[in-house]
Parts: structure tokens; sequence; C-alpha cells
């Protein structure tokens, strides 16, 4: 619980490293745009930009499984709008259509399946082509199939604009949240909240006092391993008194939480007076001037790589235009 | 010269209810003063008065010919550093080096001298080694080391450590009163707030206090054979005085003993 890592920093060495924090955060930003930008026709501009993207972990030295491990967690939402896409979506030619039987029988032999999915699918480990073999597997039931009395018919129909638009979304997805991925990476925490820092300074206009959220920012990364730390003592001393966190009803878990989180409460509240005393002690004005430890040095590199992604916005943006 | 002038200064949270009430008290610079006193005896507000994060109720406190008040506390805290009980809920910084220099951004310290100065007394604490560590990756006692560092690079003529030892294993504690002793040789004005005899033997003077008064001011060795004073404010004896106190009662009389005795009680 102490060591746990805050944000997904894992040190290396390549340009990714040596650059200003500001020029990822702006080039991110650049990027993400220029990735809204392709037009939905653009098919094969959507193939240069994931080419340029496997470039970038290549040149990067970025390992794909780390970025793998980064898109895992929005395997289901990038499923789900392909799914979505191919039941609804009904523009463009036919491309296949398959004609669904439902009678009573044929839906159990479904249900038989999706539970039989639902039961064994934490044995298996690629769930994703478990989940596709599920899907085939209801299709197939239901057309192949017409046990008993079939009440009514169904058509599944693919149109070729689905398969694209679907195919289109989740490439556009998955650029993306490679991009923020490799931001995360390759920047440390800190670093990253000195680069914020300085590309809100915009917000000042605003009155914004964006010196403040970062001091903010910098102290919650600086006690959330403390606090967690605090909880597990909590909880430990709360199971010694017979607190079983991981078993009971959802009636009987709710109270345990509350007796986690009162304690938690109170705890951070008497940390940040006394924190806020050891700052004020130590000269802190809220508001006030003061010079930084660590100062971001822009280089000759972090020209290039802002022009390199303006480039590829303005690529973009003609291509919208033009075509 | 006085650094430190307590002009009958009085506080209370409530009304009626004084936690410090007529404190006059004069601190030479380059003394070691030990405010010794129990629990609730008011010496960790006395030193938040010190430090200005409480406003007396009456009286004034001057330091370093400063008299505090809403404006000119910013002034005064220049002078005047604090080392807190609690080492993690003093730690400001992600990392060691952002710690120390957390004081000096405040400060408005230039950068090329604040990596100076956070590279001398990182060393000073011998904490150089773990500048870029964070603070969860260190014990109390390097945590503690950390928080004295923050307060040396920012040059105050005076510290005061507020239990600053009490949350700290032997070891830890032996290296932090080390620390106070080499400061103290140095010029710097030390003062401490304990309820541990072991600390009070160090000091040049010791004041006790009880129930927000001062109930005697003297030389530390003279408040430590004191015993009716201790008792009186719930203070515990050092070791070697209780035995030597039974020694006496039980007529057991031995000048060598007796001197020995008193020589173990001063030292640490």
């Amino acid at each position: 619980m102490k060591n746990i890592v805050i944000g997904r920093y894992i040190p290396g060495n390549s340009f990714l490293y040596k650059m200003d924090p500001r020029t990822k955060i702006i080039s991110l930003f650049v990027l993400m745009v220029a990735v809204f930008m392709i037009p939905r026709d653009a098919f094969e501009m959507m193939f240069i930009g994931i080419g340029l993207i496997v470039l970038l972990l290549l040149i990067g030295k970025i390992s794909i499984k780390r970025v793998y491990l980064g898109l895992r967690p929005l395997m289901f939402l990038l499923i789900f709008t392909f799914v979505f896409q191919i039941l609804f979506n009904r523009q463009g030619p036919e491309l296949q259509s398959w004609d669904l039987n439902y009678s009573f029988l044929n839906i159990i032999a479904a249900a038989v399946l999706v539970l039989f999915w639902i039961f064994t699918k934490k044995y298996v480990r690629t769930k994703i082509l478990y989940f596709a073999f599920m899907l085939v597997g209801v299709i197939i039931i239901l057309n192949q199939l017409s046990l008993g009395n079939v009440f009514s018919t169904g058509q599944l129909v693919i149109h070729e604009e689905a398969l694209l638009i679907g195919f289109f979304i989740m490439m556009r997805l998955i650029i993306i949240v490679t991009l923020s991925t490799v931001l995360t990476l390759s920047t440390k925490p800190t670093d990253l909240n000195l680069g914020l820092e300085a590309v809100m300074k915009p917000l000042k206009f605003l009155r914004i006092n964006t010196e403040e959220i970062a001091m903010i920012i910098s102290i919650s990364l600086r006690y959330i391993p403390t606090l967690l730390d605090e909880a597990n003592k909590i909880m430990l001393a709360q199971a010694s008194r017979g607190v079983d966190f991981a078993e009971g009803k959802l009636k009987d878990k709710v109270m345990q939480i509350i007796s986690l989180l009162v304690p938690m409460f109170i705890i951070s509240f008497k940390r940040s007076d006394e924190l806020a005393n050891a700052m004020e002690a130590r000269c802190f004005i809220p508001g006030a001037t003061r010079t930084r430890l660590h100062q971001l040095f822009w280089n000759r590199l972090d020209t290039v790589a802002l022009v390199v992604s303006l480039i590829i916005l303005i690529g973009s943006i003609t291509v919208r235009v033009v075509v | 010269m006085d650094i430190i002038q307590m002009k009958n200064v009085s506080f209370s949270y409530q009304q009626d209810q004084p936690v410090l009430d007529g404190i006059n008290l004069n601190i030479k610079k380059g003394e070691w003063v030990t405010i010794l006193g129990h629990n609730g005896s008011g010496k960790s507000t006395l030193s938040k008065l010190l430090i200005g994060l409480l406003k007396p109720s009456q009286g004034e406190i001057i330091i370093d010919n400063i008299t505090l008040s809403r404006e000119t506390v910013h002034e005064a805290r220049k002078h005047i550093g604090i080392v807190f009980q609690n080492p993690d809920n003093q730690f400001v910084g992600v990392t060691v080096r952002d710690d120390i220099a957390f004081g000096l951004e405040n400060l408005q310290v230039p950068r090329n001298e604040m990596v100076e100065r956070i590279d001398k007394y990182a060393h000073k604490v011998h904490m150089a080694e773990y500048l870029n560590k964070e603070p969860h990756n260190l014990s109390g006692g390097q945590k503690q080391r950390v928080a004295i560092a923050g307060i040396l690079a920012m040059q105050t003529d005076i510290i005061i450590f507020d239990e600053a030892t009490s949350m700290l294993d032997p070891k830890g504690r032996r290296m932090i009163l080390d620390y106070m002793s080499q400061l103290n040789k140095e010029g710097v004005t030390i003062i401490t707030i304990t309820h541990d005899m072991k600390e009070a033997v160090l000091s040049d003077r010791i004041v006790v206090l009880k129930k927000g008064k001062i109930i005697k001011v003297d030389k530390a060795k003279s408040v430590l054979k004191d015993q009716e004073t201790l008792e009186k404010s719930n203070l515990e004896l050092l070791l070697p005085l209780k035995v030597l106190n039974y020694l006496e009662k039980e007529n057991i009389d031995n000048e060598k003993v007796r001197s020995y005795l008193w020589e173990l009680s001063l030292t640490r």
C-alpha cells in the first residue's frame, strides 16, 4: 500500500523524457484536435495516424505492452461502440444479413450460452475473444436452429457504413488514449503539474489563481500515500475489533465503509490543520510571489516537436477542407 | 541582548479560561531555553504565539526587535522557525528536495542560491543522499531531519523545537538532540518545548510552566534539582536523582555514590 505509484510514470530515457512537459501537454492537445479533424470518409488518414503513433512509440521507446495496459480499461467502451454501430447504423449498402428465428427454445438455448459465458468468463484469459465467440454463438443459434414453434423472425443486417464508422470511432479512441498514455508514462506527476500550471497561466485573466491550483495538486500528490497508509491502519484496527471488510451483506458493507470513512475524515482535517500551520510558519503567504526551485527549460527539441504536431494538425485540416 | 521578549502575555481561546496568563520571559541571543510543562500547561500555545500563528489577547511579543502584529508577523517569521511534533504533517514537498525548497521559495530566494542552500543543509543533517526520496519512503527521524534542514536553509536566528522528538525512536531522538547542541554552539538561539527531562538537561535555562503560568525560571541544573517545583507540575525526576533521593531517605550516605549519580544525571 505504501509504495503505490501515482500516475503511471515509468522511468526511461528517450526524447519523450527530455521534452518540456508544457510541449507535451500542448502537443497532446494539438494532436487530439488533429485526430478529430480527420473526416469520416478519409480512411487512409486514420491509418497514417496509427502509423505515426506506432512510429512515436518506437522512437520514444515506450513499450507497446504498457500502452495496451492503458487501453485495457477502455476495451469495453471500444467494443460497445462497435457493436452499437453494427446493430443500429443502417446507412450504406448491405454487406451481409442473417435471418434470426425467435422461438422459445431458441431463446432458451441462446440464454444458456450467455449464462455459460457469464460463469466461465473469469477462467478465460482472452476475455475479448471469448466475448466475440459468445456473440457469434448466439447469432448462429438464432440463425441455424429452428427448434419448436417460431413465433417471430428478425434480421441482423450489417451495413457497410456501420462497419466503417464503427472501426473509425474505435481507431480514433485508440489514438487519443494512446497519446495521453504516452504523456503520463513519460512525465513525472510533479513535472506534469508544473507543465499544467504553466499551460493554465492564461487563466489568470479570468482571476483563477493557477499557482494555488498547482499547490493543491502537489500537496494532494504528496498526501495520497500517507492517507492510504492511514486507511490501511484504520482497517487493521477495525478488523482487530471484528469488522470484516471483505464479506457481509450490502447493508453491513455500507456500515463498515462508514467505520472507515469517519475516522479518515477526522484525521484528514487534523492533518490539514497542522499542515497549514507548518506552511504558514515557513513564511507561506497564499497568493504571494514565490521563486521556484523547479524551472522548465525550452529546448530545440520542444520547438521541433511542437512544429511537427502543428504540421500534422494543418495536414488534417487541409484534408477536411479540400477533400 | 534579548532576542525574544514576552511582556505580560496572556492568551485564551475562551473568555475567563486563560491558557497562558501573564507570561514575562526574556531570552538572550544564542541561549538554549527549555520550556518544560505537563500536558495542558500551555507550552504548545506558547510556541504558536511566538511564531505568530496565534495572537496574544494581552501583552506583546518582540522578536528580533519586531513587535508581533498582523502586519509584521510575516517579517518576524524570517527570524524564527519551528519544528513541529508530527514529522508527517509538516512535510510539504513531494520529495525531500522540494520540502527543503518550500521555505526558500516563500522567501523568494533566487534559484541558484536555493540549490546551493539545499545542498549545504541536506549535508548538514545527513540527508544528502535522500534528496530525491519521497516522504513515505523515509523514517520519522529522517522526516524530522528534513524539517530541520528546511528551517536551517531559511537561516533563521531562532529555532523552536515543539516536542520535535516525542514521536521518534531513541536513535532518531539522539540525532535530533545532537543537531540541537551543534546548532546552539554555532550561535542559533534554541527553544525546546518538551516534557522529557533528558532533553531539558542539555539546555542553559529551564522555564517551568503550569496551568499557563511560569512557576520557575532558572539555570537548568538548579531546576533539575528542584524537586518541589517539578513534582508540583507533574514532571518526572531524572532517574539518577530519584536514586539519589532514595539514598538520602534511607540514610545511606556515600559521598562518592552521590557525586557519581549527580554527574550521571547531567549526561545523556
